[in-house]
């Protein structure tokens, strides 16, 4: 038996969720048009592949720029390189979207929406880190009260 | 191509960091890369979409079948990264569909030598 080639099985295995897919697709053709099975499946299996394309080739351009982390910037050039130009406008915008959202929403932090200092936020940082100590600390205490039953056992 | 009017069905980022990180070569990922990609692909998504469904309808077809995806692949200078996941005998089937209308331009007395 061959050994299992895992990083050849990931890159199967990871795919989209189907539904989200279909309703994307779904969008574009008239009301009464059905889509075949296998032409669902085909036109997932290209997404991923686009991924891969666009990955790969932002991958590049963050290489050539020196940097550590794949930035948006690189993902807009590998559009524009691949030939995807057409895509820009609209993917940044939905970026610029994305970053206008989770400034309003309270997903964004326990402590956002309150505006304060670095100064004041190290303040707060170190105060609960006092209660949690302070919590831990009367944990103990309790335990060693029942220290002495344990010793017993040696 | 018309400006689709999206609704917003964005693709989970998790899934695709999975997707990017498959490849080693992939470095690091911005927290807020995931969000062009799955711009990026519902773009590709309606526009392959699109294009399949051009040759259905000039089929005069009301169902997209995985020939139309083909088709639109082969027709389609940047979608030429896909020519190698779709199945050889789709691609096949398209690419002779094609080649078949050079036969009309057969000069007349080729065709009589098949005769005799």
């Amino acid at each position: 038996m061959e050994p299992m080639d895992i990083v050849g099985k990931s890159k199967e295995d990871v795919s989209l969720p189907k539904a989200t897919m279909f309703k994307i697709i779904k969008e574009m053709l008239p009301p009464d048009v059905r889509v075949a099975r296998d032409a669902q499946d085909l036109l997932v299996e290209c997404c991923v592949e686009f991924i891969n394309l666009i990955s790969s080739e932002s991958n590049e351009v963050c290489s050539r720029e020196e940097k550590r982390t794949i930035a948006p910037e690189h993902v807009l050039k590998a559009l524009e390189v691949l030939g995807f130009g057409e895509y820009i406008e609209e993917v940044y915008a939905a970026y610029e979207q994305h970053k206008l959202d989770t400034l309003d929403s309270p997903k964004g932090g326990k402590l956002s929406g309150i505006e304060m200092t670095e100064e004041e936020a190290l303040v707060e940082q170190q105060r609960m880190f006092a209660e949690a100590r302070a919590r831990m600390n009367n944990g103990m205490t309790v335990q060693k009260q029942s220290d002495p039953d344990r010793g017993f056992n040696g | 191509m018309a400006k689709a009017d999206f609704k917003n069905h964005s693709l989970p980022s998790a899934r695709i960091k999975k997707i990017m990180k498959a490849d080693e070569d992939v470095r690091r990922i911005a927290a807020e890369t995931p969000v062009l990609f799955s711009r990026a692909c519902e773009m590709f998504i309606l526009e392959l979409t699109c294009r399949s469904w051009a040759y259905a309808e000039e089929n005069k077809r009301r169902r997209l079948q995985k020939n139309d995806i083909a088709q639109a692949i082969t027709r389609t200078d940047v979608f030429d990264f896909l020519v190698y996941i779709v199945p050889e005998e789709d691609l096949r089937e398209e690419m002779n569909a094609n080649d078949s209308l050079l036969y009309y331009y057969v000069p007349p007395h080729v065709g009589l030598w098949a005769r005799s």
